[in-house]
């Protein structure tokens, strides 16, 4: 059975391959639709910067259109960051500074302050973004591009609704070093793709403070679990900080409700999705 | 043995198609006919569903055909003098859907072979929709009996001796098989399919035609990587990994004889502890 150490080898993949097959993912669905080509929002991590890095690839870069949309307290470091990858990758970029839209709403709200504040703020700006983008892809004739990670995706670490809404998203079967490793592999800027992950929904906040475990450890505990099939007590047996495990596997519990959008009130014998599974294709 | 022709030259459509949509495929399958008719091709093969797509789901009673359906005879009657093996929906006389391979002779179907192993675990879902075959059979050709095995069929190798032991030197595999990659070379998905084909090939002494798809359904994709092998499993041919491609090699069907007189293992079979010979 496998061990700890060999855990992140398995997890490294041949990236020109990996490359070949989400470029054909993004080219395909771009054509099925009959589609201009793709929207995505650049936040200036990596995450974004891979996806837009494979759709310039998949469908030229005139048919990728960035939108780099900070609010006043996100760090300058983003839409720097944002306009760089943009910038390399040859594609249109266009800021769109969200703060007119959101701030108005917190203003007629009583102010619940400190922590609940801050992630219903979050999750505004993240919804703010959604709107923004899809409607951007309605007036150009495209597709939102998806940038959410395996890891992510697993651990519920999105808004629903917000980032995880797209018409497509090659990253979602990647873990995050699998998108570093893509990254480092497609030479995005080094600075994007050294920094350490953030949602930037409010000040000093990074991803590993808020999961409580490093990615390092989420994606190798999560590849046990999720792809291997191992009981957490098997994947502690392995090594792995017993707290840890613990907590990605109630992370993971907990948000499978947001895999799984649009729960619908089964009346008839042919309800939407559960009756009716019909191939969206 | 002599008077019936050994050598023929077979085509692999590894193609993409339009899920749920069996008119645009029928266009699309009459551009691969032309273009292998234009290349002398004897025997054309398509993958698994390729006038259907795979991932059909509910979608599965909209495009069902029956094995006399007017869009069978139309390919059938382009393809002129080449055989072709379509995938297809099939609805039988009960109504039964099964998951089927067709092949074109001479203006109609000639012959049909229903999916007999319906995978249905992972991503697969088979056996919701369609109903499994219920008979093992060889398929006329003028170059002899051939085996036609769906996908996953192969996957169970009795089936594949099966149609060995009843004369068949050339089995035919269309498939939809999707793909898997990790840190190594090739999809491996890939990989484990071409030791089944190669180990098949060689275990039963003879040609085996492997025709997969390639495209996405559903976010999933299809590998292609179609491939011929001789009968002592060596590979012969194989088209590229993840793109269109119509794959052409000669292939002479006496090489499987050749080979059985040097490694007698069909002759050597124990069919008299593993079960009776199908029909002729």
């Amino acid at each position: 059975m496998i061990r700890r150490e060999q855990v992140a080898g398995r997890l490294a993949l041949n990236a020109p391959l990996a490359v070949a097959v989400l470029t054909g993912f993004i080219r395909d669905a771009v054509e099925t639709t009959a589609t201009e080509g793709v929207v995505v929002g650049l936040s200036g991590g990596v995450d974004s910067a891979l996806a837009a890095a494979l759709a310039a690839r998949a469908l030229g870069p005139r048919r990728v259109h960035a939108f780099v949309l900070p609010y006043r307290i996100s760090h300058p470091d983003s839409a720097a960051d944002a306009q760089a990858v943009a910038e390399q990758l040859g594609i249109d970029w266009r800021v769109i500074d969200i703060s007119p839209m959101v701030d108005p709403y917190f203003a007629l709200e009583i102010p619940d302050g400190g922590a609940a504040a801050e992630r219903r703020r979050g999750n505004k700006l993240a919804r703010e973004r959604m709107t923004i983008l899809f409607d951007q892809a309605k007036k150009l004739g495209c597709l939102v591009l998806g940038t959410s990670n395996k890891t992510e995706i697993l651990l519920g670490y999105s808004t629903v609704f917000g980032d995880n809404a797209s018409s497509l998203n090659p990253l979602g079967d990647l873990y995050k070093q699998q998108v570093w490793q893509l990254a480092a592999h497609l030479e995005l800027p080094p600075r994007v793709v050294a920094k350490k992950p953030s949602a930037d929904l409010w000040p000093g906040q990074t991803d590993e403070d808020e999961l409580g475990v490093t990615y390092a450890v989420a994606d190798e505990v999560l590849y046990l679990l999720f792809d291997l099939g191992l009981r957490p007590a098997e994947v502690v047996d392995r090594g792995y900080e017993e707290a840890a495990v613990r907590r990605i596997v109630q992370l993971e519990q907990t948000n499978r409700y947001k895999r799984r959008l649009m729960l619908i009130a089964r009346l008839s014998g042919s309800a939407i999705n559960l009756d009716q599974e019909i191939p969206r294709d | 043995m002599s008077d019936i022709p050994s050598r023929l030259t077979v085509g692999l459509a590894q193609s993409d198609c339009r899920l749920g949509e069996v008119e645009a495929n029928v266009e699309r399958h009459l551009a691969w006919i032309e273009r292998a008719r234009q290349r002398e091709v004897d025997l054309l093969v398509f993958p698994e569903l390729s006038l259907t797509g795979y991932r059909l789901l509910h979608l599965t009673p909209r495009v069902a055909l029956a094995a006399n359906a007017a869009a069978l005879d139309r390919l059938a009657a382009a393809a002129g003098p080449m055989a072709v093996v379509v995938g297809f929906v099939e609805e039988d006389r009960l109504g039964r859907l099964h998951n089927s391979a067709a092949l074109l002779r001479h203006g109609h179907p000639a012959f049909v072979h229903r999916k007999l192993y319906l995978p249905t675990y992972g991503i697969f879902q088979e056996q919701r929709f369609l109903s499994t075959g219920r008979r093992l059979e060889l398929a006329p050709l003028p170059w002899g009996r051939a085996g036609v095995l769906i996908c996953e069929d192969m996957w169970h190798p009795e089936l594949a001796r099966r149609l060995a032991l009843g004369g068949a030197k050339l089995l035919l595999v269309p498939s939809a098989a999707p793909g898997r990659i990790g840190g190594g070379d090739v999809p491996e998905s890939a990989e484990s399919w071409e030791v089944l084909t190669r180990s098949t090939a060689l275990l039963n002494t003879c040609w085996v035609v492997y025709c997969n798809r390639v495209g996405w359904e559903e976010g999933s994709f299809y590998t292609g990587g179609s491939h011929i092998v001789r009968p002592g499993g060596e590979l012969a041919e194989r088209a590229p990994y993840l793109e269109e491609h119509l794959l052409i090699a000669e292939i002479d069907l006496r090489d499987a004889d050749r080979l059985r007189w040097k490694l007698p293992l069909l002759a050597d079979d124990r069919g008299d502890i593993t079960g009776p010979e199908p029909a002729p």
